[in-house]
């Protein structure tokens, strides 16, 4: 394939330039306005430079429980994602081939829905008058409607719902790259069923197990709809705390830092993962 | 020996998926609802939900600049990152993964900071509210996944084909359209679908830059559940997951689908 350079350049920089314009400028014209001064009711106070924006991160109580919620929901959500995404990963893989493209399917198609349409429907499982207490109630095993939502089980729930098809499809990939070869070998060798999934099938998934945690931590700690629709205003995140700092308070400075915050961790959270990638890429 | 799942993984395999169903079904059986509140077996079936939805004009003009936005934008995303996609598989500059790496990062960036970003950017250069920056920030979202099933597609074509094609008097964009882009169609079938997708599915960027009057469908039923729920808004959510599974039904019997994602 022979293309000269000028034909390249011409190709390529339509789209760096729309990226330049509409994704790389107004995110680093976002970084002074997070050193600006803010002062409830009045905005930005013009001429003032500070440092406030991020210390408050880690020194104010209400920010400080907000991200500690963030990540704890981040590794929660991954390790729920993880344990309940592998049976079926291995099932697509490893189980009979006519069941690998329905289960495929079933697996892509709410993934393809519209996030808010699924969180809506866990609104109507969920809510106090919802499909689920009703039920509880008619059959006569509970007398007031249990709380599931706006409290970390709502949230927890529907993000699950919402990244597990992300985690499954990294983990089926990873599979479905281990020769059968090598686990046969380990049951010729007298390894049972469940010896040879854990000293055989797992580890050798142990790339594919990372790369699905790494997406779903940081899709989780971005999330925005679901907390907001099911966890209300009462549970809140970092990305609703954005949202709020923006559209309710017009603190544009508070929510610039914790915008910058979010990002500098998510890229520092794949970075890592990449480096650890490679190591163990190096070792296999 | 067989290396078969056992039963607990199946049984574990097949709860899973109900889950990921569970909240699809309890959506369209809302919609049919006559009460506004679930309860099983439903009290009374009726279409009147759907009825209102499309006599509304709110949903008419949201659901017409959610389809303007996905079309024109995945439209944008596909010419402007394939032309790319081809250039950097081509490695007719320098830095090409470098380039590549610059055309996906909207893929790791929280979609909410794309948002509050965009939304001080356009207020600075007064632009808010503008049909054309929901189509720029779209084409932002969108185009990481194009370029993506392009560079994926492209790597696995023989590249002896498209030097045939050039040996045999073909220009290079000849070559291209005539060979290589027939070749890629089905990866980037499955590509701007993803980019439709996103582009109907997203709040956290949307919601920032819309102007007053101006809604979208996620963000419509986004802000309406805020209000409680209405079947009015499962009626809309059980047109969109008809549509969504016609699409993925089209889409894996012309292409596959299920091999691309």
């Amino acid at each position: 394939m022979i293309m000269r350079r000028r034909t390249g350049l011409g190709l390529v920089s339509p789209l760096m330039l729309v990226l330049i314009a509409c994704f790389l400028a107004p995110v680093i014209l976002m970084l002074p306005t997070s050193f600006r001064e803010y002062l409830p009711g009045m905005g930005i106070t013009p001429g003032s430079w500070t440092l406030d924006n991020y210390t408050q991160i880690v020194t104010d109580d209400y920010y400080r429980e907000v991200v500690w919620r963030t990540f704890g929901l981040g590794l929660l959500v991954t390790a729920i994602a993880l344990v309940i995404g592998y049976p079926l990963a291995l099932m697509i893989a490893r189980g009979p081939a006519r069941w690998r493209v329905p289960l495929t399917l079933a697996v892509i198609f709410p993934m393809m829905l519209n996030l808010v349409v699924r969180s809506f429907g866990w609104i109507a499982l969920l809510a106090n008058r919802g499909l689920l207490n009703n039920l509880l109630i008619d059959l006569g095993l509970i007398d007031t409607p249990l709380k599931l939502m706006f409290n970390m089980t709502g949230v927890v729930i529907g993000l699950v719902h919402i990244y597990l098809p992300f985690m499954v499809l990294m983990l089926v990939a990873a599979i479905q790259a281990v020769p059968r070869d090598v686990e046969a070998a380990a049951a010729t060798l007298g390894a049972g069923r469940i010896r040879t999934f854990f000293m055989v099938t797992l580890p050798l998934t142990a790339s594919g197990i990372l790369a699905g945690s790494i997406l779903v931590f940081v899709l989780t700690i971005s999330a925005l709809v679901t907390p907001r629709m099911l966890g209300g205003a009462t549970y809140r995140v970092l990305a609703t705390v954005i949202y709020d700092e923006y559209m309710q308070l017009l603190n544009w400075p508070g929510g610039s830092a914790l915008a910058f915050a979010l990002t500098v961790t998510a890229l520092v959270v794949v970075w890592i993962s990449g480096r650890l990638a490679k190591r163990w890429g190096g070792l296999a | 020996m067989t290396l078969a799942p056992g039963r607990a993984v199946a049984v574990t395999a097949v709860l899973v998926v109900i889950f990921l169903q569970l909240p699809v079904v309890v959506t369209v059986l809302a919609a049919f609802s006559s009460t506004s509140y679930l309860t099983i077996p439903p009290q009374g079936l009726t279409l009147g939900w759907f009825a209102k939805v499309l006599s509304d004009p709110d949903y008419l003009s949201a659901i017409w600049l959610s389809l303007l936005l996905a079309v024109v934008s995945t439209t944008i995303s596909l010419v402007l990152g394939v032309a790319a996609a081809w250039a950097l598989h081509a490695k007719a500059l320098p830095g090409s993964d470098a380039i590549a790496s610059f055309l996906m990062a909207p893929l790791v960036f929280p979609s909410v900071v794309i948002g509050v970003a965009l939304l001080q950017y356009v207020s600075l250069l007064r632009l808010y509210g503008g049909t054309g920056v929901l189509i720029a920030a779209h084409v932002v979202i969108t185009v990481p996944y194009i370029v993506r099933a392009a560079l994926s597609s492209l790597g696995g074509i023989d590249r002896s084909l498209d030097e045939a094609a050039r040996v045999l008097g073909a220009t290079g964009f000849e070559a291209f359209r005539l060979v290589t882009l027939p070749l890629i169609r089905p990866g980037l079938i499955a590509g701007a679908l993803f980019a439709l997708v996103t582009s109907l599915d997203n709040v956290p960027v949307t919601i920032f830059l819309l102007g007053p009057g101006q809604q979208t469908l996620p963000v419509l039923i986004f802000s309406s559940v805020e209000h409680g729920v209405d079947p009015s808004v499962a009626a809309v959510s059980t047109l969109m997951i008809v549509l969504t599974g016609l699409i993925l039904f089209v889409a894996e019997r012309r292409t596959g689908f299920h091999k691309f994602v």
